[in-house]
């Protein structure tokens, strides 16, 4: 009864969002016929996706469907199965070429906790060339996202909380004026003020720099406010593919709810 | 309760994604240990008759009693630095209801149900009945044995009291040279003698019935000691003191800027080095490693054997690279996703390992300089060993480094952690040590040992002036293996 359901409720689906197949010379990351298997289990099945240069890209699903794995295949962190990445036209497995126009923070592991987030930032902006001053100016913008902490605290960043390991992590994918930007669960452990400064944030990002935005998140209501386009993966298919309009929240609640 | 944390613990390690994996260096490490397990008993059965040979005018009960309380000293140094400090998960059991004492004593009383706390005794108990059981019998051969127990027992206590103590390793090295020199000292100058008193003590403790007893309650004071150090310090917040860094510290390396991002990279595993436990307790043992030679080098049996001089030379002026090497590229497990996603091209990130490996083997080498006064022997053999190590040695860490996929984890244990280590680490020994010590010794055999050091020589400088196609070669093989590392560095055990 269950899988009978879900079937029906899946290929209903199918009908209804069929990706756009627009111009391909626009699309800064284009994924094909991208696979990922862990032991016989196909975590992974997208056989096209591309992104807009600029367009803010929302992923979500429930655990397991598969987010993290597309975010790691971009950044060339685990190898495809089958199936490649581009960024910018430029296969990224293997590659560093496409490493410079890209910011990211997935998890802890993106961190150096051994260092004083003044070092780790300092560290990340001579990685992308950036002068002492540069990285003044860049501190000076994200000190209301600090909410003054984090900086010149001298704590090494193992010893600090959750949500502020996160902030640094955020600001310091941000260091090097990145093209694209990649962020898995941004809003997860940020207390609520944070969480809109980080919204307002992005949404500034947007419109200023034209950033191409590709963020995954659980919380519904942050990510449609965000992203221009929300792709809902689940058990590694790509299930939806929705412009976010005033009914994609309510479309995406009905598709979670249990 | 106690029984049941014993269990969990067992659980814990048996549990962990390592265990199996880690069967091989289990094995290896066990073997070792029978080996010097074997050592200590031969050498307590000996010991009589080296100790008759060397000093012939005491008696080798004598001589042992005396040198008893200085050994316990020595033995409390090596504990020191090895012992690694038992752990309990606190939070996880702090909330449930059990004694806070429970958990407290699960801590102290761990270490003493080590078994390799005890390998003193391996050479004690043969020493027992070689040496006393001729002058005082059975009953004093056991007298003998139980007032030297709870020596071990007082070390294996007290050790971990100063780590806990002083968060500082450094601090209680310097505490324990000052208590060794200060009797060594008045020893010397004739004006206390901390030998006789030990001896007259230990010797009473064997020849008299119930006088051992009195030895307990050492280990009891220390056990006591520890309570008192809980006690008093009854949140683990206070004694694992989150330090906090001044800008000051972390400018101290910017002369390392000038090399752009290489030399960032290079200052980043610096300060790895340093701020991790584990790194800079074994930092503090390659200094110690660097005496190693005056072992060797004032030996006239290994004066004639070339095979022997070229491993102890290798080893100490290589001593830095060859220690911290084996964990190049894996210490940067926790970060490893950070440096694959960042503005750091993969020929760079090799070359800052090549040149961090290289500057350790040159400081290595400079630290080694005072060993010339032993002769031009010596100081062939070392630039020999020198030129080999920083020209195939390096090169051979840098290809191999990537078939090990484990994380290491750097802010716990001590210097002789196995953690992260793998049967790969070992059988890399073999190119790095054993290929140039088998061709020393071969050609020593037609007496052209020379001959093998210039081989050496040349290889070593061929693969100093070819680095370049030979990194290409590393960095190409760092490439193939990317997604092992990726996926192994995630692996938390």
């Amino acid at each position: 009864m269950q899988t009978n359901d879900l079937t029906t409720h899946l290929s209903s689906d199918h009908s209804t969002t069929v990706p756009v197949q627009d111009d391909l010379s626009d699309m800064i990351i284009t994924a094909n016929h991208l696979k990922k298997i862990y032991g016989g289990i196909t975590v992974l099945d997208i056989p096209f996706v591309g992104i807009h240069n600029g367009e803010s890209f929302g992923l979500v699903g429930n655990n397991g469907a598969g987010k993290t794995t597309f975010f790691r295949l971009i950044l060339d962190l685990i190898e495809a199965s089958s199936g490649e990445v581009k960024i910018e036209g430029q296969k990224v497995a293997r590659n560093d070429g496409w490493k410079p126009r890209v910011g990211s923070f997935l998890d802890e592991g993106f961190l150096i906790d051994f260092l004083t987030p003044d070092e780790y930032f300092a560290f990340t902006a001579k990685l992308y060339n950036k002068s002492e001053g540069d990285m003044a100016a860049f501190l000076e913008s994200m000190q209301d996202f600090f909410n003054g902490e984090i900086v010149g605290s001298g704590k090494l960043i193992r010893d600090l909380s959750k949500g502020n390991q996160k902030k640094t992590g955020i600001a310091a994918a941000l260091l090097g004026d990145p093209q694209v930007l990649i962020l898995d669960e941004p809003f997860t452990a940020l207390d609520p003020s944070s969480q809109i400064r980080l919204k307002r944030m992005l949404n500034t990002l947007k419109t200023s720099r034209n950033m191409t935005m590709l963020i995954s998140s659980h919380d519904l209501n942050h990510v449609t406010d965000v992203c221009e386009r929300i792709v809902v993966l689940e058990k590694g298919l790509m299930v939806k593919d929705i412009s976010t309009g005033e009914e994609t929240l309510r479309e995406l609640e009905h598709y979670f709810a249990v | 309760m106690l029984t049941i944390l014993f269990k969990h613990y067992w659980l814990e390690n048996k549990r962990s994604p390592g265990f199996y994996r880690n069967l091989a260096v289990t094995i290896f490490m066990g073997l070792i240990a029978l080996y010097f397990v074997a050592l200590f008993v031969l050498l307590g059965f000996m010991l009589p008759g080296i100790l008759t040979e060397a000093v012939p005018d005491s008696s080798p009960v004598d001589l042992f009693h005396g040198g008893l309380l200085y050994t316990v000293i020595a033995l409390l140094f090596f504990r020191y630095l090895m012992q690694p400090l038992s752990r309990i998960n606190l939070q996880a059991y702090q909330v449930l209801p059990i004694k806070r004492r429970t958990l407290v004593n699960y801590l102290l009383l761990k270490p003493l149900l080590n078994p390799a706390n005890y390998l003193t005794l391996c050479f004690v108990i043969p020493f027992a009945i070689s040496g006393i059981y001729p002058v005082h019998g059975v009953a004093g051969a056991f007298r003998f044995i139980l007032s030297v127990l709870p020596l071990i027992l007082f070390n294996t206590l007290l050790a971990p009291l100063m780590k806990r103590q002083f968060n500082n390793l450094l601090t209680g090295m310097v505490i324990l040279l000052v208590v060794a020199a200060v009797p060594a000292l008045l020893e010397y100058f004739g004006i206390l003698s901390l030998f006789s008193a030990s001896r007259q003590l230990f010797g009473m403790m064997t020849s008299t019935s119930l006088l051992w007893m009195t030895a307990w309650l050492l280990p009891l004071c220390a056990f006591l000691l520890n309570r008192l150090f809980f006690a008093r310090n009854y949140y683990p917040e206070t004694f694992e003191k989150k330090k906090t860094w001044r800008q000051a510290d972390t400018k101290r390396f910017t002369f390392m800027e000038r090399f752009g991002k290489i030399g960032e990279l290079i200052s980043l595993e610096i300060k790895l080095v340093m701020r991790h436990k584990r790194t800079r307790s074994t930092l503090y043992t390659a200094l110690l490693f660097l005496l190693y030679g005056l072992i060797f080098y004032t030996n006239p049996v290994y004066k004639e054997s070339p095979g022997w001089l070229l491993f102890v030379a290798i080893f100490l002026t290589g001593t830095g690279m060859l220690i911290f090497g084996q964990w190049i590229i894996n210490w940067d497990g926790s970060h490893f996703d950070f440096l694959m996603t960042r503005n750091i091209k993969t020929n760079t990130y090799i070359r800052a390992n090549y040149f961090l490996l290289l500057a350790l083997c040159i400081l290595s080498f400079i630290a080694t300089t005072p060993y010339f006064l032993f002769g031009t022997k010596i100081i062939t053999i070392h630039v020999a060993a020198f030129l080999y190590n920083a020209g195939v040695n390096i090169h051979i860490y840098l290809y191999s480094a990537s078939f090990n996929t484990k994380r290491l984890e750097l802010s716990k244990g001590s210097s002789m952690n196995m953690q992260g280590v793998s049967y790969k680490n070992f059988i890399v020994m073999i190119p790095l040590l054993l290929v140039p010590i088998l061709l020393v010794s071969l050609f020593s055999l037609f007496s052209a040992s020379h001959i093998a050091l210039v081989i050496l020589s040349v290889l070593g400088l061929a693969g100093i002036l070819f680095r370049e196609p030979l990194l290409k070669i590393s960095e190409k093989q760092f490439l193939n293996r990317k997604y092992a590392l990726c996926t192994g560095y995630r692996n938390k055990e």
